[in-house]
């Protein structure tokens, strides 16, 4: 069922996040085999967050995720923030780094929120031009992220997952299939999230989220403050049947808990995936 | 790329509040109208800044009351939108902010209180400085070599004059302890705060190690030091008062290394 690729395999992941620094750093949990960094929190001169970034780094393979790149804007690239990004890649080392497919600002404002593109053929364009120079400037490829969307636009032309497989096969960028944010999605906007995993090359596909939410009545909020619901999970398991070995990360943001009650939920995503790949 | 840029233009004024035109480019479906689907980015958007603001500037948080740090957090929101990929820096402004919001010494007060957490931030995550001189290395200078000794300090310093009592007032607020009662000095009170250890400490300075310290940090030799002392000290005690200063700042952990002018 799950194509041959190549693409590289870190296990089970979780978000760094300061709640648990001292925790990690004193037990070095081993059910954790990697950790993603949200690459701004360290884009500083110092201090407490890049002691334990590096102090844990020497413990765990990482990877970067960024929030800030704004690769759908319509102003121009950030070549400063890029500059930034580029030297924390030297310094981490990550195995890949990656964004979001979404833009957050224009006018050289920064609204800090994903913002949602139009599904347009001129998105794609613009976008994968982007991504294109991005991953020229770094040197390497990145991978791109789907979004929680609350909104459509009257003037998308074809499916998220369309918009999306184009962007990463014009950009030759990978995907960070975010499995809450297609639940959420498909929640919010009425179609059918297995649609949205048949229409991803699994060949792109390098990297999973998994969050929880917020239903409000009519839309789910994507807050990251949450336990995993269950049919996240089942979702979830859909991925493995057609995806194969997927590196795969529990994130976090709000309400955070302590570290075993995310360690149990990372184990209970390794019992539901791995019976799914194959040697 | 007009199409997508009016586009991300519109929806940008619908979050800073400037125009709805945006309504009209979104898909109303019977459970959620375009108008409930965009409120959704458009609190996102003001409670995500809320919270930052509030991070940064608990201890005014909690002094104003969470109404009226909303109230001024969302004001703010609308004179100083963030232009800066991290949000980090995005309550850079407040204190210059407070100062045309308030009147008379509440304005003073919140200003300091506000200048004084942001300096806490900017000593959290400034540069770390490597290896530190220690106590021992200053016996290694020979007796000749003092007056020509310079100091380089470590980039997480900060420095900021006071009228009001504000460390003490935000170090019982952030632990949660009795606050004391606001005073205000007749002249401002110089206090410094660094980093140690991953921790940020503070002390009030008195006006002439105040002075000395600046101008160490300037790269003035101990020599021009102990002279401009002697404003406040006697001829026969100001090397031994500005050697003290130096001992305080070595074991302070202030000082990365010694130079010579």
């Amino acid at each position: 069922m799950t194509e041959q690729t190549n693409k590289p395999y870190l296990g089970f992941g979780l978000g760094l996040r300061a709640e648990h620094y001292q925790d990690i750093l004193e037990r070095k949990p081993k059910n954790v085999d990697w950790f993603e960094i949200l690459s701004e929190n360290y884009m500083i001169d110092g201090g407490k967050p890049l002691y334990f970034l590096d102090a844990i780094r020497q413990d765990y393979p990482m990877v970067m995720h960024g929030v800030s790149m704004s690769l759908g804007s319509t102003d121009e690239l950030d070549f400063d923030y890029l500059k930034k990004l580029k030297a924390l890649i030297e310094r981490v080392e990550p195995h890949w780094f990656s964004d979001h497919l979404c833009w957050t600002g224009v006018d050289h404002r920064n609204m800090h929120d994903l913002l949602p593109l139009p599904y347009t053929e001129e998105a794609v364009n613009h976008v994968a031009d982007r991504i294109s120079r991005v991953q020229d400037y770094i040197g390497r490829q990145m991978l791109i992220e789907n979004l929680s969307s609350y909104i459509t636009y009257c003037d998308d032309a074809m499916p998220e997952w369309e918009f999306l497989s184009a962007i990463a096969d014009r950009a030759d960028c990978n995907l960070l299939l975010d499995v809450n944010n297609i639940y959420v999605s498909s929640y919010n906007h009425h179609y059918d999230p297995i649609e949205y995993l048949e229409g991803v090359s699994a060949a792109r596909v390098w990297q999973h989220h998994l969050a929880g939410h917020t239903n409000d009545g009519n839309l789910i909020i994507d807050t990251h403050d949450q336990d995993i619901i269950d049919p996240v999970w089942a979702l979830y398991e859909e991925t493995a049947k057609r995806f194969g070995a997927v590196s795969t990360m529990i994130e976090r943001d709000g309400n955070i808990p302590e570290l075993d009650a995310v360690l149990a939920e990372l184990e209970h995503a390794r019992a539901i995936a791995e019976p799914w790949y194959q040697d | 790329m007009t199409t997508l840029r009016e586009l991300q233009l519109r929806f940008q004024d619908y979050l800073i509040g400037e125009s709805e035109d945006i309504e009209a480019d979104i898909v109303s479906t019977e459970d959620a109208l375009a108008e409930h689907r965009l409120g959704a980015y458009y609190n996102a958007y003001r409670i995500r800044l809320i919270d930052c603001l509030a991070v940064d500037y608990s201890a005014l948080q909690q002094y104003l009351g969470r109404e009226a740090f909303e109230y001024l957090a969302l004001d703010y929101l609308r004179h100083y939108p963030s232009r800066h990929p991290s949000v980090r820096w995005f309550g850079r402004h407040l204190p210059e902010y407070l100062r045309d919001l308030y009147q008379g010494e509440e304005r003073e007060f919140l200003q300091e209180l506000a200048s004084y957490e942001w300096a806490q931030t900017l000593v959290f995550d400034a540069a770390g400085s490597g290896s530190l001189l220690q106590l021992q290395d200053m016996a290694q200078v020979a007796p000749e070599d003092w007056p020509l000794m310079t100091f380089e300090f470590k980039p997480a310093i900060q420095w900021l004059d006071l009228y009001w009592n504000v460390p003490p007032i935000e170090s019982a607020i952030d632990n949660g302890a009795a606050v004391p009662a606001k005073q205000r000095g007749e002249f401002p009170q110089r206090w410094l705060l660094w980093r140690r250890e991953l921790k940020t400490h503070w002390r009030s300075l008195e006006v002439h190690e105040a002075w000395a310290l600046e101008q160490a940090a300037d790269g003035a030799s101990f020599a021009a030091i102990c002279e401009g002392l002697l404003e406040w000290i006697d001829a026969e005690q100001v090397a031994l008062v500005a050697a003290g200063f130096v001992k305080q700042w070595v074991g302070d952990q202030l000082v990365i290394s010694l130079g010579k002018d």
